[in-house]
Parts: structure tokens; C-alpha cells; sequence
């Protein structure tokens, strides 16, 4: 490993990165939160590059108006995934649950990195703290 | 001998006051309120239980590798009104 980093990135520390900002927020738009006909979820997962410590994303399929599926990151040559995100766009204001569900953090913890979702109230946070295991392990999920 | 009917909070299915509803009645009230904010519901199995005069009624993914959420209820098993209900996403 050529970069200084020797542990995952926090949740919190992916939150506040405006790369991981960005990616989020581009993921909201385009599950179309204003359209109530055709809001849906959309997600993807977080690398990190350790040879340079750059962080990338990449997108999953889009997923349905309340599931989407991140369950089989594309393995990155020289990364792991250290992250999650995906979407809320369903309206806390028409009385839906803008965080995670029972099985957001079911399956987050049995992957193994954070998730970081946004809703329209903000950002939640569902899964451990960091990628379970430090920087080691399989390139996708440490799992 | 006519009954009294009441009108759930759910919608305008009617029940007969007096006597529990059924199994088959509570999960009708909980699919009328699901659909009204769920585009399509064949992606959930569903679950009921009677407990202490509630009916619970959950609606969960099919699909176990996906993340997201179904909607969940308690209805009250005498009168069929809804107690409390939960959005998930």
C-alpha cells in the first residue's frame, strides 16, 4: 500500500466527503423524488483505491420504488469497497420512514460497510462504523 | 337482526361491530392502505399474527440479498381500525 491510510473510512468521513456528496446527491436526482409515479431507489458502492487512496463509486442497477439491490459490488483491480449509498426518495412528509429499514441493517451488517442514505430530510447512516476488518480481506464485501 | 357497521380508518370496508374480525379481514384493511402508497406489492410476502387482540400485519421483500422495506400494521382485532402503521423503504 502506497498511501497513508491504513483503516477504512468512517461513515461519518464518507459523509463528509464532497466526492461521496456528490455521488449521493446524483443518485437523489435521478430517483426522480418529485415524481410520484416513478420515484425509485438507485445505490451504488464506495472504493478505495489502495495503492493511490482514491475513492471511486460505481452505480448498481436501478432498483424499484422501495428496494434496490447492492449486494454484488464489481470487484475494482487494487480497491475494496469500503461503502454503500443508496436512496430514500419516498416523502417523510406523506408519512414514509426516511431511514433505514429492519433490513437495510440486517443486511449492512452482514456485509460489512457503512451505507449511507439519503432521504429528503438528509443523510442516515446503516451498518457498522467502517469496512468490518480494516482495509484487508476481499476486494468486495470483507465478508 | 341487522348489525351496526363501522367504517375502518383504513377505508370503506365495513365490519360488523361486536365481533373480532378475521385473519382474512385484517390483512384486506392492511392491503387497501398498502396499495394507496405502494405502486406494486408483489414483491412482499406476507405475515400476520394475532397477539393480545392486535393483528400485525408485515409485508417483507421477497428478495433477500435486496435492502428496502414494506409497509407494517397493528390493527385492532375488535373493531379493525388501524392502531399504528410504518412505511418502510
Amino acid at each position: 500500500m502506497h498511501h497513508s491510510r491504513t483503516q477504512a473510512p468512517t461513515a461519518n468521513e464518507l459523509a463528509a466527503s464532497p466526492f461521496v456528496v456528490h455521488a449521493l446527491n446524483l443518485a437523489w436526482l435521478q430517483s426522480q423524488p418529485d415524481d410520484p409515479n416513478f420515484r425509485h431507489e438507485e445505490g451504488g458502492w464506495i472504493y478505495l483505491n489502495l495503492n493511490t487512496g482514491e475513492m471511486t463509486t460505481l452505480r448498481a442497477t436501478r432498483g424499484g420504488q422501495t428496494s434496490v439491490n447492492l449486494s454484488h459490488p464489481p470487484h475494482l483491480t487494487g480497491a475494496v469497497v469500503v461503502g454503500k449509498f443508496h436512496t430514500h426518495p419516498n416523502p417523510s412528509w406523506e408519512g414514509w420512514e426516511p431511514g433505514p429499514s429492519a433490513s437495510d441493517d440486517i443486511v449492512n451488517e452482514r456485509d460489512g460497510v457503512p451505507d449511507l442514505i439519503r432521504a429528503d430530510d438528509g443523510i442516515y447512516f446503516s451498518g457498522p462504523e467502517r469496512r468490518r476488518g480494516g482495509l484487508w480481506g476481499e476486494p468486495g464485501f470483507p465478508t | 337482526m341487522r348489525q351496526t357497521m363501522r367504517q375502518t380508518m383504513a377505508s370503506t370496508i365495513l365490519f360488523p361491530v361486536g365481533r373480532s374480525i378475521s385473519s382474512d379481514q385484517s390483512l384486506m384493511i392492511a392491503r387497501t392502505d398498502a396499495e394507496a402508497a405502494y405502486r406494486d406489492l408483489s414483491s412482499y410476502r406476507i405475515s400476520i399474527a394475532l397477539e393480545d387482540g392486535v393483528w400485525q400485519v408485515d409485508y417483507e421483500l421477497k428478495e433477500s440479498d435486496a435492502q428496502g422495506g414494506g409497509p407494517h400494521y397493528l390493527i385492532d382485532a375488535r373493531t379493525g381500525q388501524i392502531i399504528s402503521k410504518r412505511y418502510e423503504q
